[in-house]
């Protein structure tokens, strides 16, 4: 199995809910999400099977694309008159896609997830900035979904005409929750990462991917403050969330040290390497 | 079945027709009375704003020859004569049905594909009332109570498998469905009344069904603020304290009659500064406008006036409009079912009848057979013969039974009852 396989019943599923908004029969939603159920499966399956490394971009697109199609089932089943599939998997389909493009420079072979290799702060590390990353994926939806309800109501477009979304109010909370959650975990991981790189003797210290991790997150910080200090709101609070999510795209396109440690030292025999024990 | 239906609407004539002609209260329960005890019949009186229609029955028992004793003229000289107007002035706003083309309306009109506004809700509980009125009266017998029960399954299913009732018809209701566009819950936000127009009443009738924590009313009378307070269980507050509340609340309903806007732009950007909750939705069905167009943003405040209102009452109404024929083909399969049902029922003692009758008969001829032959035919050919005749009995009943089940589809009561009367000849089936 490829990537090939998921991402095509994606495919299909963002074709069935485009479908949907023209005929809105409800044979479409179920078929939408069958194939996008199907694709879940097949994902799972591939990520069992190939485990790919969380620390390099296509593990980490890969695994964050899984989650966000969770994400896209779960609120299909619950928002079935709204038009959420055709946010949601655009973004899964993006990740595949990069995953897939920039996944050479990731080969399985580098040692898959290896977790016996991985110390728990590694792991926690790794966790919470993925999670955190997640939180920004959601935000992001949000934020894209708000814009364009902000723009029919400017507009005052008929309600009953083309994409149903959620309100105002709910798109906003469900940024506001996405992003506030999302800075304490990127913080506690990033705390965790600047401790494992000191235990290394600041090993990695003036990698890319560090420094672009570093600014996503004072990004964070600062959407957080446009949002609270500033009591910006709606609109201006969306656009700056999609270029926070634009940085984040940007950090994970870069290798990890670890990955790319792990990419240069040859795996041995038994398909270990000296594990990702690297600072990140 | 005998079935009718006499009556008028909105298409066939004006209001201060249907006003003669309607039937309130007490008049309905005689005319109920009225029209069963005089027709011996069955009767249901659906009387509305829009239309006055009767429903008027009869279950032909088909092994008699009874005749029909209720007709559209009979219908019309009671309707007229009941109301005590000339037969003639009023026979040019009428409308019947009969048979079929009776259940095919009733069908329509409980379906509301019949009514002012398509897809509207209320005429299903109209038609409901009217039979449960003739139920109070016993003036509904087996046919009107088949046939309304069937209607309201036919509303039902018209209702659920179409968006034809889908969304909200009127300016007010229209005003709820764009505050939903912009707030998810209700129960922490505040709604502010500025005026005391009538069309803001029943606007503000609707925005209580969203349960808001507060609803606070100004007007630059105390008197009328207090007024229309008091009427909707809201707090009175100054003209004064205006601009204080624009930065408080998060919903407005402005309706004033102030001849130009009463807050401009440079005043809403001073107030929207001021603003620390979320977006403020305006509905200003004022005429002409209290708030200036120009601070509505889709964002932070979103302004809707009578237009935009309007504009969404008609989109709905325009997307109705594309239901209408899956409604009418539920309409027509239902009127199928209902008639090929009860041509069922009326059809069956007819056929049980000639099966009795023809089993009666053969058995009769069997046992004399056997008497004659008795002690030459062993059991097995015994059986062989009383196959052979049973085969032959039912060759012969396929036949009358398959040609009036085809005529029952052909929908004609003519036909049915020349067929029906047909077998009861040629079998001899009358009592």
């Amino acid at each position: 199995m490829t990537v090939v396989c998921f991402l095509a019943s994606y495919l299909v599923a963002l074709g069935l809910e485009i479908w949907r908004l023209f005929r809105p029969r409800p044979i479409l939603w179920v078929l939408a999400l069958l194939t996008g159920g199907a694709g879940l499966v097949a994902q799972t399956i591939y990520l069992t099977v190939q485990q790919p490394p969380l620390v390099g971009q296509f593990g980490w697109m890969l695994f964050t694309a899984w989650i966000l199609a969770i994400f896209y089932l779960g609120g299909s089943l619950h928002h079935s008159q709204l038009a959420w599939g055709v946010f949601v998997l655009p973004v899964i389909i993006g990740l595949v896609g990069l995953a897939a493009l920039g996944g050479a420079l990731d080969p399985p072979e580098s040692g898959g997830l290896l977790l016996e290799n991985w110390t728990p702060f590694q792991l926690v590390h790794v966790a919470l900035l993925f999670l955190g990353g997640i939180g920004m994926c959601v935000g992001f939806v949000a934020s894209l979904m708000y814009l364009i309800q902000a723009h029919r109501l400017k507009a005052k477009v008929p309600l009953r005409h083309g994409l149903k979304l959620l309100n105002l109010e709910r798109l906003e909370e469900m940024n506001r929750r996405a992003v506030t959650l999302s800075f304490p975990l990127l913080t506690l991981g990033m705390l965790i990462g600047l401790g494992l790189m000191f235990v290394k003797g600041l090993s990695g210290w003036t990698d890319p991917r560090i420094w672009a991790a570093l600014i996503f997150w004072l990004a964070v910080g600062l959407l957080l403050y446009v949002r609270y200090g500033l009591h910006l709101r709606g609109r201006q609070v969306a656009v700056w969330t999609i270029v926070v999510f634009a940085l984040l795209l940007g950090c994970l396109s870069l290798s990890h040290p670890v990955g790319q440690g792990s990419a240069r030292e040859k795996p041995d025999g038994l398909g270990r390497v000296d594990g990702p024990g690297e600072a990140p | 079945m005998i079935l009718h239906v006499l009556g008028c609407s909105y298409r066939t004539a004006v209001v201060g027709v249907r006003e003669k002609l309607a039937f309130q209260g007490e008049q309905l329960d005689r005319a109920l009375d009225a029209l069963t005890s005089r027709f011996d019949c069955e009767a249901v009186i659906l009387s509305t704003c829009n239309r006055v229609e009767l429903y008027v029955g009869q279950v032909v028992d088909s092994l008699s020859s009874k005749a029909d004793t209720v007709g559209p003229s009979a219908l019309i000289n009671f309707l007229a004569e009941f109301h005590g107007l000339d037969v003639e002035k009023v026979r040019p706003h009428l409308y019947q049905y009969q048979q079929s083309g009776a259940v095919r309306h009733l069908f329509h009109v409980a379906s509301s594909l019949d009514s002012l506004v398509i897809g509207e809700g209320q005429i299903a509980g109209q038609v409901k009332a009217a039979y449960e009125k003739a139920q109070e009266h016993s003036s509904a017998g087996p046919l009107l109570h088949a046939l309304f029960r069937h209607a309201r399954q036919v509303a039902r299913r018209v209702r659920t498998e179409t968006g034809i009732s889908k969304g909200h018809v009127s300016v007010s209701s229209a005003a709820v469905d764009y505050v939903r566009q912009v707030f998810d819950h209700f129960a922490d936000k505040t709604i502010l009344v500025i005026g005391a127009g009538k069309m803001g009443e029943l606007t503000l009738k609707h925005l209580k069904e969203l349960r808001p924590r507060k609803i606070v009313v100004t007007n630059r009378s105390p008197e009328k603020a207090q007024t229309v307070a008091h009427g909707c269980g809201g707090e009175a507050v100054p003209w004064e304290k205006l601009d204080e509340l624009l930065t408080q609340v998060d919903i407005v309903l402005s309706t004033t009659g102030a001849p130009e806007p009463i807050v401009t732009l440079e005043r809403y950007q001073k107030i929207a500064a001021r603003r620390t909750r979320g977006p403020l939705a305006i509905l200003d069905i004022a005429v002409p406008r209290d708030f200036d167009p120009r601070i509505h943003d889709g964002d932070q405040t979103c302004l809707f006036n009578i237009d935009d209102l309007q504009r969404l009452r008609d989109a709905t109404l325009a997307e109705r409009l594309k239901h209408v024929s899956p409604a009418e083909s539920i309409v027509e399969q239902e009127a199928k079912a209902f008639l090929a049902d009860w041509a069922r029922r009326r059809n069956g003692p007819v056929i049980q009848r000639l099966t009795q009758d023809l089993e009666s008969k053969r058995q009769a001829v069997t046992r004399n057979l056997f008497s004659k032959l008795n002690g030459k035919l062993s059991d097995a050919d015994r059986k062989y013969i009383e196959g052979a005749f049973r085969l032959l009995q039912n060759q012969f009943l396929h036949g009358p039974i398959s040609a009036l089940t085809e005529e029952t589809h052909a929908q004609e009561a003519a036909a049915q009852h020349t067929l029906l009367d047909a077998l009861r000849k040629l079998f001899r089936l009358q009592e």
